[in-house]
């Protein structure tokens, strides 16, 4: 019963170890995502304000400390362009989080399993 | 068996039905929803008081002022003198390093507009705040009734 219940000790410590790991990925995903929501919404308002301009509006871009002049149309097209990116790197993010989200409930279901095994065995002693 | 509170909860899903463990998960995941909330709040009014004092000076130039002579901070504690001119076109960063050049007239309204879109989303993140606080409290309560439950159960035995 002893050599038991330290097999089944051993196996709740594996499975404990990887559902943390998990739960760390799963954080820093979150935390991805945050910044990817975040530059998502900059990029709307930048978008938001380049559309309500008119032609006779000059728009400048940051490159290092320089204001280089932009044509308008093209700033809309490049704001335009990098939301599309954002939002396909939000959406693998979220893709990811879902599935890391499947695997730690198994993880738990088999970690709440273990736990109950371990107390029999430990119980039967 | 338990004392069954009802319908008095904020959300659909019978609170007192949850293990303790699945509460405290569920109290946990809000504690740190908060936390998020909060934190944005306070970015949040950072931003706003950001985009007001732009819009104060904005408002403080008057278009009089062409030829106006001005001292131009080199440092904190140095200044050379200046003349203003073109006092009809400001440039304003709109974020992602794209700037505009507006005229005295756009740009207060685009501070203006900046000051109610940031403010609309600090009354946005205040009424969740509150939702959840309200949730929270009620997870509360049912945890601290299943303790006092099973606490009761073990006396006994």
């Amino acid at each position: 019963m002893d050599k038991d219940s330290a097999a089944i000790q051993k196996k709740l410590q594996a499975e404990l170890e990887q559902f943390q790991a998990g739960q760390k990925d799963f954080s820093k995903l979150v935390q991805q995502r945050q910044i990817l929501e975040g530059q998502l919404n900059e990029n709307k308002c930048v978008l938001e304000e380049l559309d309500l301009l008119k032609s006779e509006n000059l728009v400048y871009k940051l490159y290092g400390p320089v204001l280089v002049k932009q044509d308008l149309q093209e700033a809309r097209q490049n704001v335009g362009k990098r939301m599309e990116y954002i939002k396909k790197e939000l959406k693998r993010c979220n893709d990811t989080l879902e599935t890391l989200e499947k695997k730690q409930d198994k993880h738990r279901e088999s970690l709440q399993k273990l736990q109950q095994q371990y107390q029999v065995a430990v119980a039967m002693k | 068996m338990s004392g069954n509170k009802g319908g008095d909860k904020p959300e659909q899903i019978d609170l007192t039905k949850l293990g303790l463990q699945q509460l405290q998960r569920v109290k946990m995941e809000f504690e740190t929803e908060m936390n998020v909330f909060q934190e944005s709040m306070q970015t949040l009014l950072k931003c706003k008081g950001k985009y007001a004092t732009s819009k104060e000076a904005l408002e403080q130039i008057k278009p009089d002022w062409e030829n106006k002579e001005i001292l131009v901070p080199l440092t904190g504690s140095m200044y050379v003198p200046g003349t203003l001119k073109n006092v009809d076109s400001f440039v304003i960063d709109i974020g992602t390093g794209y700037y505009v050049e507006k005229n005295l007239e756009d740009s207060k309204d685009y501070f203006k507009r900046k000051v109610d879109y940031v403010q609309e989303q600090i009354e946005k993140i205040d009424m969740l705040q509150m939702q959840k606080s309200q949730f929270l409290n009620a997870v509360h309560e049912v945890i601290e009734m299943k303790v006092a439950a099973l606490q009761s159960k073990q006396q006994p035995t």
